[in-house]
């Protein structure tokens, strides 16, 4: 009876923390978005608060793109997992729009290329080496699919138009900056991704701000 | 064509699943090796050309979640959500990797082990499923986020086989698979019986359809053969066949010796009320 008993309230709580367990990890998973710079959504990609309850995980923009861009993420997002994501540092998007065509569940929205804003792309004057004065670089600038409109060079210094900037990442990618110090990312320039560039912001920044105040 | 007409109902249903399984495993090869982009996806969405079509309960969790209608999902939900409603859960008696996976998995057994099945340990009541249904809705309506669409067990093995051929790895979410094959120890097809969401969905759609298995009762001899043989263990020989779950496969039509079940097309007999 009491061994009955024991197996009883074991199942039962086994059962309740299995209904928990979503819950809880995906009450800390939804305000936790899977982008951060240079981790951006495929275009056309609807608002980050909806997009992971329109993305049905088919994988179908993931075997349709023709650069090998798009990747899905896996269960350690959360309920994240399976939504597609593209790291422009690895392969950047060339807006081929091929992954908006496919979309069975309008997660992806049809998008002229012009009109797509993954995210946008922010120079950090602080490493690039155009900006340091250091060399002559305008790898971005030439890259740039949007060439001086996106990007344009103000006294031979890459300048970011927001206007324009679709955040495809093709500039990251070639930037050939390459810093490691802490704190910071790899390249000059990156992809602050459009929804979610306020989680982006490093802790030390945001105490910045603050203590400066 | 004679020797056609002499294959079982099994013999179909395997080579029906084998075609499907290897779908699977092709339109990734062919996607990322030959760039061939005509068909696509696995069962959450697939398409041939502009044939697509959408899971339905991963149609319906998209839809819950995010209250909107979108018109090319609805359209990519018809044909599947027609197909239950005329055929019942045939998806999941001859497409379904899972299905097909345990299958395969107890036809080897019987080969090493020699016994015909394993005992089930477990017996739920069917209307289960229709918890697991229900639960998981409501579930996807509280947390606010899809759960099904990346932890569907069928749509899990697709997504497997893709990643292996795009990555070249595997996702951990594949220890789901594992889990849903290692419950066929408990009871046979444990989770299609009495936990799968979109078999509970496919069902519900399927209580009013045509094809349907039926018992002729003057010429039953009561060998409980085909009580056997079901892997849902819905008794056809006490008109099993009628109840929403049965999938349609046909294992108890081929375990009859005696001819005495049959698949009908249509609804005019009088047992069609005794749905469950």
């Amino acid at each position: 009876m009491s061994a009955d008993n024991k197996r009883r309230t074991f199942i039962k709580s086994g059962l309740v923390a299995l209904c928990l367990l979503p819950a809880t990890a995906s009450a800390k998973q939804r305000y936790d978005s899977p982008l951060s710079t240079n981790r951006l959504r495929p275009p056309g990609a609807v608002s980050e608060d909806n997009f992971t309850g329109s993305c049905i995980r088919c994988g179908r923009c993931v075997e349709v793109c023709p650069y090998r861009c798009i990747e899905p993420l896996d269960l350690r997002q959360g309920v994240n997992a399976g939504t597609p994501i593209i790291d422009v540092e690895n392969i950047p998007c060339y807006l081929c729009m091929k992954c908006v065509d496919v979309c069975p569940t309008g997660a992806l929205q049809r998008v002229a290329q012009d009109q797509t804003r993954m995210g946008v792309a922010v120079v950090d004057h602080y490493t690039c080496v155009s900006w340091q004065e250091k060399i002559l670089c305008r790898t971005c600038y030439s890259v740039c699919p949007f060439i001086d409109k996106a990007i344009r060079l103000e006294q031979f210094k890459p300048v970011v138009d927001e206007r324009y900037c679709t955040g495809c990442g093709i500039c990251t990618h070639a930037c050939p900056v390459l810093q490691t110090a802490a704190g910071k990312n790899g390249k000059a320039i990156n992809i602050e991704p459009v929804y979610a560039y306020e989680f982006s912001l490093p802790e030390s920044e945001i105490t910045a701000v603050d203590g400066g105040l | 064509m004679l020797w056609l007409k002499k294959r079982s109902w099994n013999f179909w249903r395997l080579l029906v699943q084998t075609l499907s399984f290897a779908l699977l495993i092709t339109i990734p090869l062919l996607n990322y090796y030959l760039q061939f982009d005509f068909i696509q996806g696995w069962y959450q969405s697939i398409s041939f050309g502009d044939l697509w079509f959408v899971s339905p309960l991963e149609g319906l969790e998209r839809i819950l979640v995010t209250r909107e209608l979108y018109g090319p999902l609805l359209v990519g939900m018809a044909l599947p959500v027609v197909l239950a409603f005329l055929c019942g859960r045939v998806f999941c008696g001859w497409i379904c990797p899972i299905h097909y996976l345990s299958e395969l998995s107890d036809r080897i057994r019987r080969l090493v082990t020699g016994k015909k099945q394993i005992k089930d340990r477990w017996l739920l009541p069917r209307w289960l499923l229709w918890i697991a249904l229900i639960g998981e809705l409501l579930l996807t309506m509280i947390i606010g986020a899809p759960l099904f669409v990346f932890l569907s067990p069928p749509g899990l093995v697709g997504r497997e086989l893709m990643r292996l051929v795009f990555f070249n790895t595997l996702a951990i979410e594949g220890l789901v698979v594992v889990a849903v094959l290692l419950l066929n120890l408990i009871t046979r097809r444990f989770f299609c019986r009495y936990m799968c969401p979109l078999g509970g969905l496919l069902s519900l759609v399927a209580r009013r359809r045509k094809l349907r298995v039926v018992i002729d009762p003057t010429s039953c001899s009561h060998c409980n053969q085909c009580d056997k043989a079901c892997p849902l263990g819905l008794e056809p020989q006490q008109g099993g066949g009628e109840y929403s779950q049965c999938w349609n496969c046909g294992a108890c039509v081929d375990a009859c010796s005696r001819g005495s079940l049959t698949y009908r097309w249509g609804s005019d007999e009088k047992k069609t009320q005794k749905t469950n």
